[in-house]
């Protein structure tokens, strides 16, 4: 169980670590871990939760740093896109989760059919 | 029994997942990527290490903070105080130049990219084929034609130059270091990276200001009023002479002068050869990209400023007011800020993002502001080609001339091309084609060598002479300049390049240009500029009304002047008071009594007399006190009597084939001071409308637009005592971002203040006040001031719109003025930046 966790906690470390380098970095990460495909419960959603998680730590560090700004650029971003401002952080956190679960899907999916023996 | 770890299986992933995995990371690379419509890419948008989030953590100024900037002499320190504003002590003016650069981009990049685009026919290579006909006008009307000449011609060892190429340094060392977090979010919109900062691009600003100042081409206006009412009618509605005189130049009256003397001719034949004229002239506006008639509404785009002698201040010092009416916008138009240069510059006050220097403000000797004069410096010349289709030459003085040929590209975002065109000039300026013949423009503010290298020249000035001197050369678009300084000296002019022309001297009419008999025999002579120094009546004045009494100085400066309401009513308040203090400026520039309203309001009160069914509209102006405050009821009724009043009285200059239609509005409307002129003759033919089967006369008419605007108010605003009529419900403030997104603007916000009053706020509310500013001249020169809005570009900041409040309540903050950084109060310290140059 705590190597599960850690394995998670690594997973989201890397997730976190990586969006500097831009948003392609979520998928990426995320194939990486369908393909490595590790044994883990529910891996794929696993992926998702991660990202997710990834991207939260960047806007915890911007809430701590600058939290008066968060809300108005959530405001004023959110108002641009004429979406509620709940709804635009929902869709920045659906966003990294979604690339995650279908990178790692997809990945793991295809590795699964190249290299099926592997498993039976 | 232990439980291993579940592992992969294939029927874990079933077919249809993976289809689906692959549909959604599909869509979600392809929206992560590339924007739809007006949705940027989601990718680098939505990411919160470097996306739209990260604007949150570069929102506000860190502490202390260190950069390099190429070329910069010796360390410069930059302190920002808690308004915001970056005082910059640097060893040398260029380093404070490329001081003021790096701290402009830094909060205003998108701004200053825009706006240079936006003059140099570049805007649709960052907003794409949208802007196409934007890029297409600037470059027909010359502009990258006109900076490219000023820049080649620039010695570049001269103060302009050397000003933006300092500047230009600055600016690019911020995009340089700029991370990808505090890219401003205008890009990020956008999907584009900024551009580097040119020299150029400073000149591109100043003729996009010339432009925006220079509404008044009178000719357009006459040729449409001639092809409708004749030669004689057109010259009564639209004057060279205001009939209310109250000039900038006091003309020593004391009391401003009503020339109501002049019968109105009638409604003259429609000339047929205006109408031809007319209509040249409106496919050349709208190829050169002029605004039909005035930009804005009514007054929109006006000034005022005033000063005050020691002799009529509390204090015993003088005392100056600037505040300069353009579009309001987010960012502002302006950005503020304090340099100083040990021993040589030490200046505060505003600039225009993108010019080097100050160009509204204060020294430590001297406060200044300006007005917009409205002369008229653009003439038309119909010129004789060799070949209609494809020209080449021209004809001049008998002879043939080569035409200046450039081919335009113009580029879109991808570098595409998005259109290619031909653009001739002759010696005069750009030359387009109206059906089988081609004008050509002459414009003051393609002459101007150096622009801008005027207002750097201010900034040093030590007393009012050096000052007046210091810009005795500025070109364009003509500013009345009020000038006060620590002696007591107070002083206004009326400075630009007024252009000399042949025979009647005057420019509203289209010349021939085949012959050089037609050109400008150069320019009028400083000392000929509507001028006033130390007058008697202990201050000066502007509000864009004609600048001199033309019976004290005939020259030709321009026509069809603005009605001088604002004038009057700042002259009316500065002849009542000899005590005039600091806060009594600031109350000035708020002031909301409208002069209009008092000169209009009893002639509607005297022609509602006789007519019952016109008392409640009447009792209720009656108990108005003409001012627009924000709870007021009477403006509104006001206001859309006036709008009633327009068509009724100037159905002659409705276009004929729209005379059935009711709410057909006049294609040129003379100024109210002329409908005031004409209120003086009651009988005059002008009143009658000529869609009804009675003839009227002014009562009758002006009943009618009382009627009309009663009836329109309790349509649209409900009960007369219901909310719905105070000001701030019929009408707000609206500043736009610069993009005009809903989201990034400030809209319907309420505020005091209606057309023509000295707290402007006219038509849609978009332009009013942009820089409120009080300067008091004593032993300390002490300045106050605000503008909507605020010094950060970045709409997560503090500094976004923080001086919103401060500028709807009419108040102003104290412009803090150090002369060393040790001066500014430790408390009011919010930020300091030091900038040294690159190591090599």
């Amino acid at each position: 169980m705590r190597r599960t966790g850690l394995s998670f906690l690594l997973l989201v470390a890397a997730f976190a670590v990586a969006a500097p380098l831009g948003w392609w970095t979520v998928p990426l990460v995320g194939a990486l871990w369908g393909v490595l495909r590790p044994a883990f419960p529910r891996p794929i959603l696993a992926a998702a939760l991660a990202a997710l998680a990834g991207w939260v730590v960047w806007l915890v560090i911007g809430f701590i740093v600058a939290s008066d700004a968060l809300v108005r650029i959530a405001a004023r971003a959110a108002a641009i896109m004429q979406l509620p401002s709940p709804l635009f952080l929902l869709i920045t956190l659906l966003f990294p989760a979604l690339l995650g679960w279908s990178s790692a899907a997809l990945a793991c999916g295809l590795a699964n059919l190249l290299a099926p023996r592997r498993h039976r | 029994m232990p439980s291993s770890p579940p592992t992969f299986r294939p029927s874990d992933l079933p077919t249809f997942r993976l289809v689906l995995a692959a549909i959604v990371l599909g869509l979600l690379c392809y929206f992560g990527a590339r924007g739809v419509g007006v949705v940027p890419p989601l990718g680098p948008f939505l990411d919160p290490a470097n996306g739209v989030w990260a604007l949150a953590r570069n929102a506000e100024l860190p502490e202390r903070s260190r950069a390099q900037i190429p070329g910069l002499s010796a360390p410069a320190e930059v302190l920002y105080d808690d308004r915001g504003v970056p005082h910059i002590f640097a060893a040398t003016e260029e380093d404070a130049w490329r001081a003021e650069g790096y701290v402009v981009a830094r909060d205003r990049l998108f701004q200053l990219e825009l706006q240079s685009r936006a003059a140099s026919g570049t805007l649709s290579e960052l907003l794409g084929e949208r802007a196409l006909e934007v890029d297409r006008t600037d470059r027909r009307r010359g502009f990258p034609w006109a900076a490219e000449r000023g820049m080649a011609a620039l010695d570049s060892s001269s103060l302009i130059a050397r000003a933006a190429r300092a500047y230009a340094e600055g600016v690019n060392a911020w995009i340089d270091r700029l991370t990808p977090g505090a890219l401003p979010l205008e890009y990020r919109l956008l999907n584009a990276r900024p551009a580097r900062w040119r020299p150029i691009d400073t000149f591109y600003l100043y003729l996009q200001m010339a432009l925006t100042l220079a509404w008044d081409d009178p000719t357009a206006t006459k040729l449409q009023a001639r092809s409708m009412v004749g030669a004689a009618a057109t010259e009564a509605l639209f004057p060279l002479n205001s009939p209310i005189q109250e000039p900038i130049q006091p003309n020593g009256a004391g009391a401003p002068r009503y020339d109501f003397v002049r019968p109105f001719p009638p409604p003259g034949r429609p000339d047929s050869a205006a109408l031809v004229a007319v209509r040249e002239r409106e496919s050349l506006d709208l190829a050169l990209g002029w605004t039909p008639g005035r930009p804005g509404d009514g007054d929109a785009i006006g000034s005022n400023n005033w000063v005050v002698a020691p002799g009529r201040t509390a204090a015993g010092a003088a005392l100056l007011a600037g505040d300069p009416h353009l579009e309001l916008s987010l960012p502002s138009v302006w950005y503020e800020v304090h340099l100083h240069v040990d021993g040589a510059l030490d200046v505060a006050g505003v600039t225009f993002p993108g010019a080097p220097g100050v160009i509204i403000g204060f020294n430590r000797d001297v406060g200044w502001s300006f007005t917009n004069t409205g002369a008229d410096v653009r003439d038309h010349y119909e010129e004789q080609v060799d070949d209609v289709a494809q020209p080449t030459r021209y004809r001049l003085d008998g002879g043939w001339q080569p035409l200046e040929i450039r081919v335009e590209t113009v580029r879109g975002r991808d570098g595409s091309i998005l259109a290619v065109d031909t653009v001739r000039f002759t010696r005069r300026g750009p030359l387009v084609q109206q059906g089988n013949r081609w004008l050509s423009l002459r414009w003051t503010a393609f002459e101007s060598k150096g622009p801008g290298e005027d207002f750097l020249r201010l900034d040093r000035a030590r007393n009012v002479a050096e000052w007046l001197d210091g810009w005795k050369d500025y070109v364009a678009a003509a500013q009345n300049g009020v000038v006060a300084d620590r002696s007591g000296t107070i002083a206004i002019r009326s400075t630009g390049k007024y252009p000399l022309r042949p025979g009647d001297h005057r420019g509203d009419e289209l010349r021939d240009g085949s012959t050089s008999s037609s050109d400008w025999a150069g320019f009028l002579p400083v000392e000929a500029y509507p001028f006033a120094r130390d007058p008697a009546q202990g201050f000066l004045a502007s509000a864009n009304q004609q600048p001199v009494d033309p019976q004290a100085n005939s020259n030709y400066f321009g026509a069809n002047w603005y009605s001088p309401w604002r004038a009057l009513r700042i002259n009316q308040l500065l002849r009542a008071d000899s005590t005039v203090t600091p806060d009594a400026m600031r109350r000035f520039q708020g002031d909301v009594r409208s002069a209009r309203a008092a000169a209009f309001v009893p002639l509607l009160l005297a022609a509602a007399r006789r007519d019952t069914a016109l008392a409640p509209p009447a009792a209720r102006l009656a108990e108005w006190d003409l001012s627009y405050t924000v709870e007021n009821r009477g403006a509104a009724l006001f206001d859309a009597t006036m709008s009633a009043l327009a068509p009724l009285v100037w159905d002659e200059l409705i276009l004929p084939e729209r005379l059935a239609d009711t709410s057909a509005r006049p294609t040129v409307v003379p100024e109210e001071a002329i409908l005031l002129e004409l209120a003086a003759d009651s009988l005059s033919v002008w009143w009658d409308d000529r869609r009804t089967a009675l003839v009227e006369g002014r009562d009758a008419i002006l009943a009618e637009a009382l009627r009309r605007g009663y009836a329109r108010a309790l349509r649209e605003y409900g009960p007369p005592d219901g909310d719905g009529w105070r000001w701030d419900r019929v009408h707000q403030a609206n500043v736009y971002h610069l993009l005009r997104i809903p989201a990034l603007s400030a809209l319907e916000v309420p505020v005091q203040g209606g057309p023509s009053t000295l707290t402007p706020s006219p038509g849609r509310g978009t332009h009013g006040p942009s820089w409120r500013m009080v300067v008091e001249l004593g032993s300390e020169v002490r300045g106050w001031a605000v503008y909507p809005g605020g010094q950060s570009g970045n709409p997560a900041s503090s500094r976004y719109l923080d001086r919103l409040p401060g500028w709807v309540a009419g108040q102003l903050d104290t412009v803090l003025f150090p002369a060393r950084p040790g001066d500014l109060p430790a408390g009011r310290v919010r930020s300091r930046l030091t900038l040294t140059g690159v190591d090599r």
